[in-house]
């Protein structure tokens, strides 16, 4: 897909740093493979206007020294308000104490990585380890203000795993923004990777032998379907990905502000509509639904003029 | 598709082998005398030596006990093949059905005295749960070892039964007769051929009866045999009779309940299976029935006047969109084909676990079919229980939907060569690509002069002696009806079924029907086919060599020479789909030498020869689409329908644009629906052009509808919006 931005959420003043890590792949296959997906994330990345800081460590930098020292320079060089995303390619080990991300030499563990990203001041932060046995590493990851996601559900999970494939698909893919808000976040990135991981087991009939978890309340269970009921997944959905569209344009004009706050208003007005829907008739509900969209549609039709 | 032994071991008459302690009580037992038998089996309890006790435990049905005593016994006598002879037979009883231990003490035995006529009749009784064909052997040399053994000569006569060759199996009854008056299996198996030739078999079930008024067993033995002609409903009176007779018969109850099971009577079913496994009948077959059972509250049922159809909920939403229109499909063609009304609506269960499946058909795991018919109930596999590209779904639901058809026309009197054959046939009779394809394996078996004459072809499915005989009958079977539709058209193929109706058999229909000899139908056909097979057979060591230089050829990146050989070996053996075959060679390296047109030109020959792999058929769908031609990639694309619809939301948005572009709103609104029911996680995107497509067919109401959904979860969705203004324009 064309034009992916980074999102306007990602606030324009403050910078975003997105690392990504190819680890050691062990066998040619596995080289390429994770090689290629960390260049397509540098490139959707490097495609965005928003001019983020952008770390892609892959083949020769994949070592422990150059993470480090990467992520030495934004502990340095980062504020509050900034953003910071580390992605992590690869293979991982778990020995039933510390996660082991594979790297070209040394490996770095979880508790090494945990001090290291917990210099990074940026208030703002998104871990996601796609690795073999990542689920040994939440524990040592998580922390307020920072989502954590990982490939298996725990460290006994060895096998190798294709959910990093598919999160770079969301990456890339429309179909990712479920509220065509033209703006892919987190958890969208997240239930769109576990939901094609599950269908590539299925459709090879093969056992899954990786199940996805998120957490972002730095304190809970790293949880399989993030929800109100388990409380994880509300930092997830506001940390936009990718933006896409022309929305940030809009932003930018002060001639259609009020527009956008009508719009806002409309939105917001939605959202309470659809809280109430329980205790409404069917019919109510419709034609209350149906003349806030027409609304809605009609601002949006002014704005995009 | 076959069906298993369901009847266990033999009872006994003559006990060679047996302390004169045991035969007593085995002789009362065989007599009906409840209470003489039971007070002689526990007075073997109290005897000194275990083996007389796992006797007596084994008579009282306490088999774990018996068991225990059997191993004490062994431990004192390792080298008494009776007890080992004897301690298998426990082994081998329904209760048990552990034939693989059973055979390795009949082995053991056997080590100890080679000629011992028990183990020779154990090993048979082992060979016959599956339908070895070793059982008549094993069978004949135990009657060779001790000629009088009428057990033996009993098993022979069930085994010619199963074969559907009744008079050998009348001889070898006759013979167990004239061993034994009391040959009460004898008796069974001549009441058997008299019900499975629609006479009345009661002449002999009255002599059974009189020598043992409560040997249930007799009728279940002909209710095995009605069942194994598919004769369900007749099956079931006879188990029904069977327990009248001996209430305590849990092999009988559990075998009611899996025929009314199969019959889609499930509440009765489940109650039969229940009590046996409340009895203690706790073997494999009732326990898997009745774990099925449990799972029926996770299925949807959708009822139309002529069909009932269960899905699992998980996919029933997907499936219900293509299977419920191509059934209603199949049986308005097969009314007017077969010139019957079938007096029911049809049952299709449709499972996505394989081995429910299996277990709805056999009561066991295992089972190599994808479809199975019993009267007007069919279950079958689900698409998503096979791997892509393994399994038609429409072509088997076609298949077994025959069978619901010529079952009912001929009160199932047919031989299962003709409704198998019939059933192949019309795979290939409503698209050509659909049937399966002649295989390398039934080219061999058609170069090693392995097929059967057609009086004969009812044994490569019951009993086959070779590993690949019964997918090699299934083809030999539809071919025959191939050639008989091209030899004298389908109306003989009508007559034919008509004639076995009456209960003629295969010889006389052939040459009544047709005019001419068996045999020389047997000539006629294999010239026929070796038109289609001599020249593949002739070539066939050398496509191998040209198929594989192809794929060397392809690894090396030497394009133009995959593209030349490839093309050779599809030119000798046309109907390779399989693995890596030439079409798929000479494609990918056409697409890596940029020559999309004769990409298309090959995968279209793919497909149209029955290739089924979907990832493929996709590809050539979308050079299709980019060649300009929508037509061909929606057709393409509809092939992958009938193979693996599920799981693929990508494929459905894609045909729905496609439909929507070729201005077919109905291929696009059932498309859509799809996309849909996939429970995509863009439901936003799915619910807009749902909304599109029944927008196209002028049906505001409902696009309205998808569109409030669609807009419901993603408010902001621009595209949604302006179609949603020009709806509410348009009511203005």
């Amino acid at each position: 897909m064309a034009g992916l931005v980074l999102s306007a959420a990602m606030l324009p003043a403050a910078s975003v740093h997105f690392v990504t890590v190819a680890g050691l792949g062990s066998e040619p296959d596995y080289e390429q493979r994770f090689a290629s997906l960390a260049k397509e994330v540098d490139k959707i990345v490097h495609e965005s206007s928003g001019e983020p800081k952008v770390y892609t460590l892959s083949g020769e930098a994949g070592t422990r020294a150059r993470l480090t020292e990467t992520l030495g320079r934004i502990a340095r060089e980062a504020a509050a308000d900034d953003t910071f995303v580390l992605m992590l390619i690869g293979h991982g080990s778990y020995d039933g104490g510390d996660y082991k991300f594979n790297l070209r030499g040394p490996d770095i563990s979880a508790t090494d990585l945990a001090a290291a990203c917990d210099k990074i001041p940026a208030g703002r932060q998104l871990i996601v380890n796609t690795t073999s046995a990542s689920g040994g590493a939440m524990k040592a990851l998580q922390r307020p203000n920072r989502a954590v996601i990982a490939a298996t559900r725990s460290g006994s999970e060895k096998n190798a795993t294709v959910f990093g494939r598919f999160w770079v698909e969301a990456m890339r893919d429309p179909a990712a923004d479920v509220d065509k808000n033209e703006s892919i976040t987190a958890l969208e990135a997240f239930r769109y990777a576990d939901r094609k991981t599950a269908s590539f087991y299925e459709t090879n009939k093969r056992i899954a032998t990786e199940h996805a978890v998120l957490e972002d309340t730095g304190k809970g269970d790293p949880a399989r379907n993030p929800n109100d009921e388990n409380g994880q997944g509300l930092l997830s959905a506001r940390f936009s990905l990718v933006r896409h569209g022309a929305a940030q344009k809009a932003a930018a004009n002060p001639a259609k502000q009020g527009l956008l706050a009508r719009k806002d208003d409309l939105e917001a007005r939605i959202d309470r509509l659809k809280l109430e829907k329980a205790a409404m008739s069917v019919e109510v509900y419709k034609r209350q639904l149906s003349a806030l969209l027409i609304q809605l549609a009609q601002v949006q039709e002014e704005l995009d003029k | 598709m076959k069906l298993p032994v369901l009847v266990g071991a033999m009872a006994l008459v003559a006990h060679a082998a047996l302390p004169p302690r045991v035969t007593e009580c085995r002789t009362h037992e065989y007599h009906g005398k409840q209470a003489e038998a039971r007070a002689c089996f526990t007075r073997l309890l109290s005897a000194p030596d275990p083996y007389l006790r796992a006797e007596g435990q084994y008579g009282l049905g306490n088999y774990a006990a018996a068991n225990n005593e059997f191993k004490a016994a062994e431990q004192r006598n390792p080298k008494d093949a009776n007890l080992k002879v004897r301690w298998g037979r426990l082994l081998i009883e329904p209760f048990n059905k552990n034939y693989s231990d059973a055979a390795s003490l009949f082995q053991e035995a056997l080590e100890i005295d080679k000629k011992h006529s028990g183990a020779l009749f154990g090993m048979a009784l082992a060979a016959s749960n599956g339908f070895d064909s070793k059982a008549t052997e094993f069978a004949r040399q135990a009657l060779e070892a001790e000629p009088g053994l009428v057990e033996a000569q009993e098993l022979l006569a069930q085994l010619a039964l199963e074969d559907v060759n009744f008079a050998k199996a009348i001889e070898e009854a006759n013979k167990a007769l004239k061993m034994s008056p009391e040959a009460l299996d004898a008796m069974a198996a001549l009441a058997a051929v008299e019900a499975v030739e629609d006479r009345n078999p009661d002449v002999w079930l009255k002599k059974i009866a009189a020598i043992n008024p409560r040997y249930g067993r007799g009728h279940a033995i002909v209710a095995h045999h009605l069942v194994l002609n598919r004769r369900y409903d007749e099956g079931i009176a006879l188990y029904r009779k069977a327990l009248e007779l001996d209430p305590s018969y849990l092999e009988a109850r559990s075998q009611l309940g899996i025929n009314l099971m199969r019959m889609g009577k499930e509440a009765e079913a489940k109650q039969q299976l229940e009590q046996a496994f409340a009895a203690g009948f706790k073997e494999s077959s009732t326990t898997n029935s009745l774990r099925l059972i449990d799972s029926y509250k996770n299925f949807a049922t959708y009822k139309t006047p002529l069909s009932v159809l269960k899905l699992h909920k998980r996919e029933a939403e997907l499936l219900r969109i293509y299977f419920e229109p191509e059934l209603l499909k199949c049986i308005s063609t097969y009314e007017k084909k077969y010139k019957v009304k079938l007096p029911v609506p049809v049952q299709l269960e449709v499972y996505p676990d394989h081995e429910d499946f299996a277990v709805r058909t056999m009561g066991m795991p295992g089972l190599g079919a994808s479809g199975v018919t019993f009267g007007t109930v069919v279950a079958m596999d689900s698409p998503s229980g096979r791997k892509p590209g393994t399994f038609h779904w429409a072509a088997t639901l076609w298949h077994e939907m025959s069978h619901v058809f010529v079952l009912t026309a001929t009160r199932h009197r047919v031989p299962r060569w003709f409704t198998e054959g019939v059933a192949v046939q019309e795979e290939s009779a409503i698209y050509p690509d659909w049937g399966d394809r002649m295989t390398p394996e039934i080219l061999m078996a058609i170069k090693e002069k392995k097929l059967l004459p057609v009086a004969e072809l009812d044994r490569g499915f019951i009993r086959p002696s070779y590993p690949n005989q019964v997918i090699v009958s299934y083809f030999q079977g539809g071919r025959v009806i191939d050639f008989i539709k091209a030899r004298w058209g389908f109306d003989k193929v009508l007559a034919m079924m008509n004639a076995f109706a009456k209960g003629t058999d295969t010889p006389e229909v052939v040459q009544t029907v047709l005019g001419v000899a068996p045999a020389e139908f047997d000539k006629q056909f294999l010239a026929y086919l070796e038109k289609e097979a001599g020249p593949v057979i002739a070539k066939f060591d050398e496509w191998r060599k040209v198929l594989r230089a192809a794929a060397a050829a392809l690894k090396e990146k030497k394009h133009d020479e995959a593209i030349a050989e490839g093309e050779k070996a599809i030119a000798m053996y046309r109907d390779y789909v399989e693995g890596a075959n030439g079409y798929e060679i000479v494609g990918e390296a056409a697409l890596a030498k940029g020559d999309k047109a004769k990409a298309i030109d090959v995968y279209q020959r793919y497909a149209a020869v029955g290739g089924r792999k979907p990832d493929t058929l996709k590809k050539l769908a979308l050079l299709q689409e980019q060649a300009g031609d929508k037509r061909a990639a929606a057709a393409t694309l509809e092939k992958v329908n009938f193979i693996y619809p599920i799981k693929d939301d990508v494929m459905h948005k894609r045909l729905g644009e496609i439909y929507l572009g070729l201005a077919n709103s109905p291929g696009a609104i059932r498309e859509f629906r799809a996309w849909l029911a996939e429970k995509p996680n863009d439901r936003a995107d799915a619910n807009y052009h749902l909304a599109r497509a029944y927008h196209a067919a002028r049906q505001s109401d409902k696009a309205e509808e998808h569109l409030l959904e669609a807009l419901e979860v993603a408010p902001g969705f621009r595209p949604a919006q302006k179609l949603l203004l020009e709806l509410n324009a348009q009511k203005k």
